[in-house]
């Protein structure tokens, strides 16, 4: 054949080639270390999580998958890390809805979820209302009773403006039409100090950490978050039983740079959730009232759009503002 | 109640003293020494780095090294500050003071000698405090609410100007400045960006170690490189590390009272250890019959606060054993390790898991005599280390610092800002004004305003709540005592002056 030819030959293969690459790709992957970026620092319940899930990827892989803590500015920093990233499918993020939240209220150099490719819902832990054993209150009836009839006088403690223990108290309050006073804090720690000292009244906690002193009588809970109850609390009513069905709870999930290849985000997605669904996996963080999702990327994607949607509503109808 | 005592530090210490055990203290107290030396690394990076290695132990021995690494680094802290004037963390900051003063003087080893003796007779002391005192002391810490923590963090703002050897009015500034430069960043209460000029790397506000760094580590740096025009040796012929008789004789009751200070103090959450180690410098600096000596190589003004910092480190871990609610950083990766291990701090762990607690508790005790068995003959090498040409000295040290700094949150721009904060305190050392009252200011400032909000918040705005809470008054009452017998002192000196004139 001609040189001629030859070069047409070429230029028609070349890009049937560079189809079945991008698969060849997703066939090789992963080669090399994955970054595993979360929005947070070190030694939180949420780090603690990530950590033991990229412990068993690591096994399930054969590929290290590296925790790259970049915590700070309120959850937007790993995020932002991630959207910058290249799509290579070695670097995922692990957030909380607590990101999305930030997202929404400042204007950030991303737009969550839409500079992401959602990979799955991995887990989504359940929160106590707890309250301190001075308030004159065993559930949420009677603790909007009380509210109605004190207006302004309760208080309830959060982890920070924008935070989803500060969100959802906003849109209960609105909700049931009562007045609490917001109480800030920088950490749940401080908070459960002064809810046990009576000084605060209510707050809605992380499970994992409040749980020791709901069983030692430091603290009562008034109600739990998610579908049913959880194996760690059994006695603690869920806030649905209590005819309360609007409360969001809180959702932890993987997603990937947007541009990331449609089969390296599946290959992803099949692997974090036959990790979510190993036995030992769910039965280690049950223990914690941790249930583990694992949906597609497609549901959790849609998923994203909706809490998104629900919540830009609710923050412009509260008025959370930060600026 | 002497009884239970006894049984449960014999239960401890025969855990302790399991031959796997005594080797994770000695790994854990070795690597907090080292990184302690080490200006710029500090125990929380390292805990991180190791925290996926301890997954795999048995979470008492994980924890024993663990806390090998926190407390040892206090130790080793302590020599950075007396030798090279670069405080390892927050709480070794007033360390440098005296301590770096002495080490000019070329009485390295004695300084070094006292600190560590010291930090060993408060860490057997806050031994047996927790031991004896462990359930109680947690409603110690329930009683401190927003008001008292307010309260306390205005002793510790006027500790500061205490400190101040020179000019007041030049301290004062300086704790000022100091606030303002705490205020930059997302604030708690309203969830407002201060300051911040729309740069992620500081909605958080400074990091105390860039600060720290820059300041005491690129100014001096920069002033001593001035100086080499003389070809000054930096630090003198260092004479050996036995104390006088009378370093003794003075330093055992700074000894006592910052032991005492440091355990009580160490309980708080939140900067409970740095204001035990100011709080120890001002008392003494009081106490002290010739307090001009202070700044100037007082060794009370390193046996104090450094025994304060070793037992308030010791107690921090009380909180978070029984509360499950850590007092620092380092507490709360401590707290992460145990979930991943599946023990939930909190109240159930003295009664679900006493052979974790109470072996911890001893192998405490086990570890800083380990740490004073480790650090006396290393006296000698850090005191050679030292008399290395300086043009091979200071490279090393700026090295140690970007790769501190960096390793914090893994951000060039703390790097950036800690070059800007060296500019500055070079401005500052050329305009006599020094930066530990700032470094307090910076780190007091931000609690003192948090708490003030929260306080008035809960009270609906009634300022009377910080008088009538009884903590809350006596810490305000001895703030107010400790303000007029600082400031007296320098205004009748002035009038003295100028009466002569």
């Amino acid at each position: 054949m001609n040189t001629r030819f030859k070069s047409i030959l070429v230029a028609l293969v070349l890009p049937l080639a560079l189809l079945f690459a991008s698969s060849a790709l997703a066939q090789n992957y992963p080669n090399k270390p994955i970054r595993l970026v979360l929005p947070m620092a070190p030694g939180g319940a949420v780090d603690v999580t990530a950590r033991i899930y990229a412990q068993k990827l690591t096994e399930t892989l054969g590929q290290p998958v590296l925790v790259d803590n970049q915590g700070g500015g309120g959850g937007s920093i790993g995020p932002g890390i991630v959207s910058k990233a290249p799509p290579d499918g070695y670097t995922i993020l692990y957030m909380s809805q607590s990101s999305l939240y930030t997202a929404i209220v400042h204007k950030l150099s991303y737009d969550m979820p839409e500079d992401f490719a959602p990979i799955t819902w991995a887990d989504a832990p359940q929160a106590i209302i707890a309250a301190s054993p001075s308030l004159p209150a065993k559930s949420m009836k009677e603790l909007i009773a009380l509210a109605k009839a004190k207006p302004g006088k309760l208080t309830y403690a959060s982890d920070g403006i924008g935070s989803s223990a500060h969100l959802t108290m906003e849109l209960f309050k609105k909700k049931e039409g009562i007045d609490m006073l917001h109480i800030p804090y920088k950490g749940q720690g401080p908070a459960m100090i002064d809810m046990m000292a009576g000084r605060v009244d209510v707050k809605s906690c992380g499970i994992i950490a409040v749980i020791p002193h709901i069983r030692s009588g430091k603290l009562k809970a008034l109600a739990i978050t998610g579908e049913k109850r959880s194996v760690a609390a059994p006695d603690i009513p869920t806030l649905v039983e209590q005819g309360i069905t609007y409360w969001h709870g809180s959702w932890k999930g993987f997603l990937a740079p947007a541009a990331t290849p449609k089969e390296i985000v599946q290959k992803l997605n099949t692997e974090i959730v036959k990790v979510l669904n190993s036995p030992d996996i769910k039965a280690r963080l049950a223990k914690d009232g941790i249930e583990t999702v694992g949906d597609s990327p497609e549901q959790f994607a849609a998923f994203l759009r909706e809490e998104k949607v629900t919540w830009t509503k609710a923050i412009k109808e509260l008025g959370i503002r930060l600026e | 109640m002497m009884t239970d005592v006894i049984h449960n530090l014999s239960m401890g210490f025969g855990v302790a003293l399991l031959p796997i055990n005594v080797l994770f203290c000695f790994v854990g107290t070795l690597l907090g020494t080292l990184i302690g030396v080490l200006p710029g690394i500090g125990p929380s990076a390292t805990i991180v780095l190791l925290l996926p290695i301890t997954f795999s132990l048995s979470p008492t021995g994980g924890l024993i090294m663990l806390a090998g690494i926190y407390y040892g680094a206090q130790y080793g802290g302590s020599t950075t500050s007396i030798l090279v004037n670069l405080p390892g963390e927050a709480a070794s900051v007033v360390t440098c003071l005296d301590g770096h003063a002495m080490a000019r003087q070329g009485r390295a080893g004695p300084a070094l000698f006292m600190a560590a003796v010291g930090s060993f007779i408060a860490g057997c002391f806050g031994t047996l405090v927790i031991a004896f005192f462990a359930p109680p002391l947690t409603e110690v810490a329930l009683e401190f609410g927003p008001a008292e923590y307010c309260s306390l963090m205005v002793l510790g703002l006027v500790s500061a100007v205490a400190l101040a050897q020179g000019s007041l009015l030049k301290a004062f500034q300086m704790v000022f400045l100091g606030l303002l430069l705490g205020l930059v960043g997302t604030d708690v209460t309203s969830g407002m960006e201060r300051y911040t000029f729309g740069l992620p790397d500081i909605y958080e506000g400074f990091s105390f170690v860039s600060i720290g760094m820059g300041l005491l580590g690129y100014a001096q740096i920069v002033a001593n490189l001035e100086r080499t025009t003389k070809r000054e040796v930096i630090i003198e012929d260092v004479k050996g590390w036995m104390p006088t008789r009378d370093d003794v004789r003075s330093s055992w009751k700074a000894i006592l009272r910052g032991s005492v200070l440091g355990s009580i103090l160490g309980l708080l959450p939140g900067g409970g250890a740095v204001i035990s180690s100011f709080g120890s410098y001002a008392l003494e600096k009081r106490l002290a019959a010739d307090p001009s000596r202070f700044g100037k190589g007082a060794i009370e003004g390193v046996a104090g606060p450094e025994s304060a910092n070793n037992a308030g480190s010791q107690t921090s871990f009380i909180p978070m054993l029984t509360l499950g609610i850590p007092t620092n950083t380092v507490m709360a990766l401590m707290l992460g390790a145990m979930m991943v291990w599946g023990i939930a701090p909190g109240p159930e762990v003295m009664s679900k898991q006493p052979q974790m607690f109470w072996g911890l508790i001893a192998s405490m005790w086990l570890g800083n005599l380990m740490l004073l068995v480790l650090n006396l003959p290393l006296i000698g090498i850090w005191i050679r280390l030292l008399k290395l040409p300086y043009r091979l000295l200071y490279p090393l040290i700026l090295l140690l610092c970007c790769i501190g700094v960096y390793s914090m949150n893994r951000n060039t721009a703390d790097i950036l800002i800690m070059a800007g904060f060296g500019l500055l305190g070079y401005i500052f050392n050329k305009l006599d004004c020094e930066p530990a009252p700032l470094l307090l200011g910076f780190i007091l400032g931000p609690l003192f305003e948090e708490n003030l909000r929260r306080a008035m918040l809960l009270s609906r705005g009634d300022p009377s709540v910080f008088l009538t809470q009884p903590i809350s008054l006596a810490l305000l009452l001895a703030a107010g005592l400790l303000l007029i017998l600082v400031t007296l002192p320098k205004v009748s000196r002035t009038r003295d002056v100028a009466f002569r004139e």
